[in-house]
């Protein structure tokens, strides 16, 4: 009886009334849609589109891309000598113009309730049902939690980063460690103002939440991003907020952490909005979900063993070999079980039609499946995150120990004629002592060709104090056996080698124990083992350095400079750059050769790597300054690992992907469930299950698909990763610098992963969730 | 005081773009511990009233005051705990949830008003042997028979012991013996137990044999 069929003529009637509404909103739209355009051609005729572009990708319309649009106006203005006269004043202007009468339009389409027109019925007196009085269409209120709750948590986040991670009125505490604190409590800011938000409207509030997020919550982003393009701003803010864009400038482009940061915010607010709509929404707090999860973990039965099983099985082997697996499995089962039921029907027909009937009802349902491909749509995503971010977790860890072992943490240097640092022993005495200092060494530095009886190479030379750089550096841990970083002092003791004719098949490749006495005695220098291997050398051989300067001036210019000098080592940092490019000298041996006075400069070890940059600023001050200057790691290694992070933070939102299209799937069987069950829904009701009761029942079981899926992906992306390890891929070293793929399990980055996936999962179930609790109790409560 | 006070409800359909009225102005008192039997053509409203009696569905207009509270007032929360405690269903399907056994069924209402599990299952299987399904209760609702599903719909409908218990046609399904042995049981609960019982029936015997009958004709309820 209450079906509703539209006839043609309730449609038409229903369109008739509709029609100038759909006019004004598609004329509306396209007005401003072109207006932005123009308002783009603007900007681009002005010169500054790729800059507004690149972040336009990132904003969604509102007045983020009118500030950008401006910002980009300004960026273009600025420059330029002829300032107003270059804009293409026509374009700006109709473009703003059809820009703003669009969304009049728009506005206008919204308005135009109809009017009353019917006389007034017998109901006419009575009184007006109470929940349809409550109606209302705006809660101040909850626009002003939802405000405080995006603001707030940016305003949290700007000011505990700056307070825990600035070294002089702060705690100091390292930058990335900071971020990771001031976020958390961030988050929680954004969720609790959520939650008490919508606990207080009843419902998900989101005009209120669309109109806090895009005008309030907008602008501080908006502001950091838009801080380079104004010098002006830049001076008035911009050191206040240093510590919040040093971290993002470690990413290479600072505008994505923030916008990055921006969603995770928001994020947090609508779970807050969510959670506190289900928990309180209905009036009364109720977190206790018991009956609710008992409901959920039969309607989707998640965790059986032959579910999780089979996906392990399709995560670890891939979907092919399971599958055929489980089709001969399945064809041997069927085979065997006709037989069966042959053989009894030959007996008993009854009894044949008895085990038909029960091998028929094995069969799954439509909905099983779908939970199961869900599951396993999780679990790949996850799982591909898991591995893909460990193994760039690995790579970059990898690079950053194979830096750091060769490469000092922090440097001084000194603005100085030829950059010499003549009283580096004092600098060495200073600096000794700092806390966060663990070791000195100081050191000189030049280019210079290098060649040998077989072949000239172009190098990097580097004096050391081998007494010392072990404090700072891996070397001596590198130096092959055969050689000794110790015999740069006393070259003396290294082992000559005859030339290869004279005694070839002799009884060792690398080193040449039958040293004769009867050559020189040349200083020693260390050899990487991709340099050597160029050269053809081995310990003992003799190599010749020839350095462009210092040799004197000469009628036609500078005189080179050419020494000779005996391997004394060979070393291998597994970086292919370093072990192709590096050279080691003594330090007095260097000085004299480069014509150095003393050093040029002191290199030092931290206790913490993370730390160098504050670490590098204290050294400073020990040293009162100019003319020294410092350097940390970061910094002399800046562009590799910026592009590593951003590399590392692209694919992570690539692979995310992954997760939401396995969210859609979540989506499409948790409404699937809600379908198949609304009679169940309606019976539920009629039971007195609130509706957050219904919400929280829909939300457990898309949430016991995430958690399944999140935990075989995690299960199968350390199985994974485990191979990796303990198997190995190689790699072409010229490539990719180093000869096998590393791997790094990072615990806290891991567990983010499955946390996104069983959040992501959460929401996905949100809109099916609250579909089913809008199912109308009479609606399924009708006699079939 | 009545236990239930319904005052001019209205209640209206629109089907096509027109409106049907359904109920006009409907006033009615139940008295504690009353059996009553609600009769009337198919299509008169008679599952509506019910359901809006039962705040399953919500009027147009009106109030319905139950033990003196006004329970259209209530937020959906608590009508969801007012329907929880106060009141108990019976169709004309069974309406079991098919994913649990006759003892979870049963037990479905106490575990929703967060009773302990073991308690409610306890308080199901009592109930359930009192209706003569001892030795059913770990069927599953496919399992059973018209007669039995409708027994533990009943049981369901009782294990709060609801103050009200609403029956929209609860033998429309059933042969007319099995459907005596429900009527059977209807009276025993209202004699025993003292709850407040509508039954809209189709069955005029059954409407005949109830103390007061109730008869929805011309979009009111009059006595039949």
């Amino acid at each position: 009886m209450m079906d509703r069929p539209m006839d043609a003529a309730a449609t038409l009637a229903l369109q008739g009334v509709a029609r100038p509404k759909w006019l004004l909103r598609t004329l509306g739209v396209l007005l401003a849609a072109g207006g932005l355009g123009m308002l783009l051609l603007a900007v681009h005729a002005a010169g500054a589109a790729d800059s507004l572009l690149s972040a336009l990708v990132l904003l969604a319309p509102g007045w983020g891309s009118l500030a950008q649009a401006v910002s980009a106006l300004a960026k273009a203005t600025h420059p330029g000598p002829p300032l107003v006269l270059a804009l293409p004043w026509r374009w700006l202007l109709a473009g703003g113009l059809a820009w703003g009468v669009g969304w009049v339009l728009l506005a206008f389409s919204v308005q135009g309730a109809k009017a009353l027109d019917e006389t007034p019925s017998a109901a006419a007196k009575a009184p007006l049902y109470p929940a349809l009085a409550a109606w209302r269409d705006f809660s101040p209120g909850t626009f002003a939690a939802y405000a405080v709750a995006i603001l707030g948590a940016e305003v949290v986040l700007v000011l505990l980063q700056t307070w825990l991670a600035s070294g002089a009125r702060g705690l100091g505490v390292a930058p990335s460690s900071a971020f990771v604190l001031s976020l958390l409590a961030a988050t929680l800011v954004a969720f609790a103002g959520g939650a008490l938000g919508a606990s207080r409207a009843r419902r998900l509030a989101s005009p209120e939440a669309t109109i806090a997020v895009l005008y309030l919550g907008t602008p501080l982003p908006l502001l950091l991003t838009l801080l380079p393009a104004f010098p002006r701003l830049t001076l008035w803010v911009g050191y206040r907020l240093r510590e919040v864009t040093y971290l993002a400038e470690l990413l290479g482009r600072p505008e994505f952490a923030y916008w990055l940061t921006f969603t995770v915010l928001v994020l947090a607010l609508a779970l807050g909005i969510l959670s506190g709509f289900v928990a309180g929404g209905s009036g009364t707090l109720d977190l206790r979900a018991g009956f609710e999860l008992f409901v959920a973990t039969r309607h989707v039965q998640v965790f059986r063993p032959r579910l999780l099983l089979g996906a392990l099985l399709v995560l670890l082997l891939g979907i092919v070999p399971p599958l055929l697996v489980l089709a001969v499995l399945r064809a041997a089962d069927a085979a065997v079980e006709r037989t069966r039921i042959r053989a009894l029907g030959l007996k008993d027909p009854m009894l044949a039609a008895a085990a038909h009937r029960a091998w028929v009802e094995k069969a799954q349902s439509a909905t099983a499946m779908m939970t199961a491909l869900s599951v396993g749509g999780v679990g790949v995503g996850v799982m591909a995150l898991v591995i893909v971010l460990s193994v760039m977790s690995g790579f970059e860890g990898d690079l950053q120990s194979k830096i750091l072992g060769t490469n000092a943490h922090v440097v001084v240097l000194k603005y100085s004629d030829n950059g010499a640092m003549p009283e580096y022993a004092e600098v060495v005495k200073k600096v000794q002592g700092l806390r966060g200092v663990v070791g000195v060494t100081p050191f000189i530095f030049g280019q210079v060709m290098i060649a040998s009886e077989g072949n000239v190479d172009g190098t990097i030379i580097k004096g050391i104090d081998p007494a010392t750089v072990g404090q700072v550096t891996d070397l001596p841990k590198n130096v092959l056996p055969g050689g000794s970083i110790e015999w740069l002092d006393t070259p003396a003791k290294i082992p000559a080698r005859r030339p290869l004719h004279a005694d070839a098949a002799s009884d060792d490749d690398v080193v040449h124990t039958k040293g004769g006495g009867e050559e020189p005695v040349l200083p020693g220098i260390l050899l990487g083992r991709e340099l050597a291997a160029s050269l053809r050398v081995l310990v003992g051989d003799r190599v010749t350095a020839i350095s462009p300067l210092g040799g004197g001036m000469s009628p036609s210019g500078p005189i080179p400079r050419s020494r000779t000098f005996r391997v004394a080592g060979i070393f291998y940092t597994g970086m292919y750059e370093y072990d192709s490019k590096f050279a080691y000298l003594s330090l007095s041996e260097a000085a004299s050769f480069l014509d150095v006075k003393g050093a040029t400069g002191v290199e030092m070890k931290v206790a913490d790597v993370d730390d160098a940059r504050r670490i590098a600023g204290t050294v400073l001050q020990a040293l009162d300054g100019y003319p020294y200057r410092t350097k940390d790691w970061g910094e002399m290694n800046r562009n590799l690992f910026s592009a590593l992070r951003l590399e590392k933070l692209v694919m992570g939102i690539i692979l995310t992907i992954i997760v939401i299209v396995a969210a859609g799937l979540i989506v499409a069987t948790v409404t699937m469930l809600v379908l198949e069950k609304r009679k169940e829904i309606s019976v539920l009701k009629a039971l007195g299950v609130p509706d957050s009761g219904v919400v929280k029942i829909f939300l457990a079981e898309g949430l016991q698909i995430g958690v399944a899926g999140g935990l075989l992906g995690l299960l199968s992306g350390l199985a994974w990763c485990l191979f990796i390890e303990k198997v190995g891929l190689r790699l072409d070293p010229q490539v990719y610098y180093i000869h096998n793929l590393p791997v790094k399990v990072e615990p806290l980055q891991t567990a983010l992963v499955v946390v996104i996936a069983v959040l992501v999962s959460y929401l996905a179930s949100v809109f099916p969730a609250l579909r089913a609790s809008r199912v109308e109790p009479v609606e399924g409560l009708k006699a079939e | 005081m009545a236990l239930v006070e319904i005052r001019d409800i209205f209640k209206s359909y629109w089907l096509h773009g027109k409106r049907i009225d359904v109920l006009s102005g409907v006033s009615l008192d139940i008295e504690r511990g009353e059996l009553v039997s609600l009769v009337g053509a198919s299509g008169t409203g008679k599952s509506t009233f019910l359901h809006v009696l039962g705040t399953l569905d919500a009027p147009v207009a009106g109030s319905l005051r139950f033990d003196g509270r006004s329970v259209f007032d209530l937020s959906d929360a608590e009508v969801a705990r007012f329907r929880n405690r106060s009141i108990g269903f019976v169709f004309q399907s069974h309406f079991l949830l098919p994913e649990f056994t006759a003892l979870e069924n049963v037990a479905m209402p106490a575990l929703v008003q967060r009773v302990e599990r073991t308690e409610a299952l306890l308080q199901a299987r009592t109930l359930l042997e009192r209706v003569g399904l001892g030795a059913r209760l770990e069927h599953r609702p496919g399992e059973l028979s018209g007669g039995e599903a409708q027994r533990v719909a009943l049981a369901r409908a009782l294990v709060l012991r609801p103050a009200l218990l609403l029956a929209d046609e609860p033998t429309g399904n059933l042969d007319p013996a099995t459907g005596e042995g429900i009527h059977q049981l209807l009276r025993e609960v209202n004699r025993d137990l003292g709850i407040t019982m509508v039954v809209v029936t189709h069955n005029e015997a059954l409407a005949r044999s109830m103390p007061r009958r109730l008869r929805l004709q011309a979009e009111k309820v009059l006595p039949a």
